[in-house]
């Protein structure tokens, strides 16, 4: 039984990477049929298999298009899978809030930052695009998130990001949030200027920026 | 030789000709230079230079004449491709500039294909147009660029992004078909541009870098539908500059490729090593846009220097410029150019 279980998940990573959907899907029904535990599958599966994706990707083997084939294909597991989860099988997740600063429509980049956020285990509130500093910020108090994650890919609208940081400072709140940036125009210098609390080039380089907050800050978040 | 006109200097530098200098420009399009220090300056401002043509030549030429740039850059934005084929345009604000506001097609297997002509029946193209037709009549020195968003940005302003980028690689057959619509029309507002006076064409695709797409979908999308632009565009007997965005690792070897007559980069590009590389490349860039709206002006003049040092052919801003940029910087760029 637990090599089945593992050649299962194994399968399961696989078809991810593959991009195959259909495969995932067949197989996250196998794993519920078969009574595996579906939290297992989804640790030891689909974000295996994400994850690979997201390597690839790094390693420039993979590019945006195959990213989110790869990502359809977690998802639709993901969906199958997840009402199946028994409630307290998993430690609770770190939240945050993403979105595209105001005046700028573009959110591929963003897109793609939530996705790996999501695989890397995080609660992630989509804001979607064309988002004001004032809703960055009301939305992540309302949320109760730890990260604020700011995306822009236009030069003329970098000015937002440093808005919202200026914005939780007025509000005596900015301890309570990591601000973490991205974007074509954006740079850690950037990021040092308007004092965020970090800046990744990519997708993969967030989950990353994250993860390392967290291992630094612990429960001090 | 001392005396060429800013228009001759570009056409000889764009034909591999002699030059007594390199020429410096911003093309306008994505690469807009309609800075906020501009406007404020001479009350001709934007949103309302969008649509009307009186006031879009008269920023451009305001532009020209305050930054040093030699030329005129129209349009100030890369919407105008997407609104004709049927999305719907944010126009922004003074300082901000038009976006799409929403994508009309939520896959590419639900375009609705509009006929040939649709461009010229534009409020806004015709705008572009009589305002290039005005600029090129009044000042005959000065070249007017046209420019046009790439078929892969225009395409992914029409349909959805995220299931566009998808669907170049599910559904190859009817992704080439909303790429080639979108290039057809991209074409046609080219030929009113050339029409109206325009002397260059600059094409910029920010959608086609090889971040986003890779080396596969690079070539068998955006090089092939860019030279379709180029090649038609070449029967006008019009040179066409291409801007790629991004670090370009991935596609570096297509370069060679692109059928246009010079190559903008952005900064992370060292624009002296692709010469070396690919010594046939006219070379087209490349000053931080960063440097140019935070840095000093006497390091922006610095960074110039290096660029005519390192026999960049035509000195120009790295990507789309923001409209808070000083003027004082820009002028720091251009005077060293010429020598200031």
């Amino acid at each position: 039984m637990s090599l089945n279980k593992q050649e299962l998940f194994d399968k399961l990573a696989a078809s991810i990477v593959d991009m195959d959907e259909d495969l995932t899907i067949e197989l996250s029904n196998q794993v519920i049929a078969e009574g595996i535990d579906a939290y297992e599958a989804i640790v030891n599966g689909l974000t295996v298999g994400m994850n690979q994706a997201g390597k690839l990707f790094d390693e420039e083997e993979y590019f945006v298009p195959e990213l989110l084939m790869c990502s359809d294909a977690m998802y639709s597991g993901l969906n199958i899978l997840k009402p199946h989860i028994k409630i307290n099988s998993h430690e609770t997740k770190r939240k945050a809030v993403i979105g595209v600063i105001e005046g700028d429509t573009h959110d591929i980049g963003k897109n793609l930052v939530k996705i790996m956020l999501e695989t890397g285990g995080y609660d992630i509130v989509d804001l979607g695009r064309d988002v004001s500093p004032t809703t960055f910020v009301e939305r992540a108090k309302e949320e109760q998130a730890e990260f604020i994650f700011i995306s822009t890919l236009m030069t003329t609208t970098m000015e937002g990001m440093n808005e919202v940081v200026e914005i939780l400072v007025e509000e005596k709140i900015r301890e309570d949030y990591k601000v973490l940036i991205g974007g074509g125009p954006v740079s850690q210098s950037y990021a040092d200027k308007i004092g965020a609390d970090g800046y990744a080039e990519n997708a993969a380089e967030a989950v990353k920026l994250a993860n390392n907050i967290v291992a630094a800050y612990g429960n001090e978040l | 030789m001392n005396d060429l006109t800013p228009k001759e200097r570009i056409i000889r530098s764009l034909n591999k000709e002699s030059v007594d200098r390199a020429p410096v420009i911003c093309p306008g399009g994505m690469m807009n230079s309609a800075i906020v220090d501009v406007m404020n300056k001479t009350g001709h401002t934007l949103p309302d230079g969008h649509h009307d043509s009186q006031l879009m030549a008269e920023i451009a030429n305001d532009v020209q004449e305050n930054t040093g740039f030699e030329n005129f850059g129209i349009p100030f934005c890369m919407t105008v491709e997407a609104e004709v084929l049927g999305s719907e345009i944010n126009y922004g604000t003074l300082a901000c500039e038009p976006k799409i506001q929403k994508e009309v097609f939520p896959s590419v297997k639900e375009v609705l294909y509009q006929d040939l002509g649709a461009m010229a029946k534009n409020k806004r193209v015709n705008a572009i147009i009589e305002a290039t037709y005005q600029l090129s009549k009044e000042y005959s020195d000065i070249p007017v660029f046209g420019s046009i968003t790439g078929p892969l940005s225009t395409a992914a302003s029409l349909v959805d992004p995220i299931p566009f980028l998808k669907e170049l690689r599910k559904n190859p057959a009817e992704a080439h078909r909303v790429v080639d619509y979108a290039t057809n029309h991209i074409i046609e507002l080219a030929k009113l541009m050339v029409e109206g006076g325009a002397s260059v064409i600059t094409i910029a695709d920010p959608t086609a870098t090889g971040e986003i797409l890779g080396p596969a979908m690079f070539d068998e999308y955006a090089v092939r539908y860019l030279n379709k632009i180029i090649d038609a565009i070449h029967e006008t007997n019009t040179p066409v500059i291409v801007h790629i965005c991004g670090k370009m690792n991935a596609v570096r070897k297509f370069v060679p490729a692109i059928k246009s007559d010079a190559i903008s980069t952005d900064s992370s590009i060292s624009l002296r090593k692709l010469k070396e590389d690919y010594p046939e490349l006219t070379t087209m860039g490349n000053l931080s846009t960063y440097l140019l709206e935070f840095g000093e002006a006497e390091k922006v003049a610095k960074q110039t220097e290096k660029l005519k040092l390192d026999g960049i052919d035509i000195i120009a801003p790295a990507c789309g410029l923001s409209t808070s940029t000083p003027l004082a910087n820009i002028t720091a760029m251009t005077n060293r150019v010429k020598g200031a």
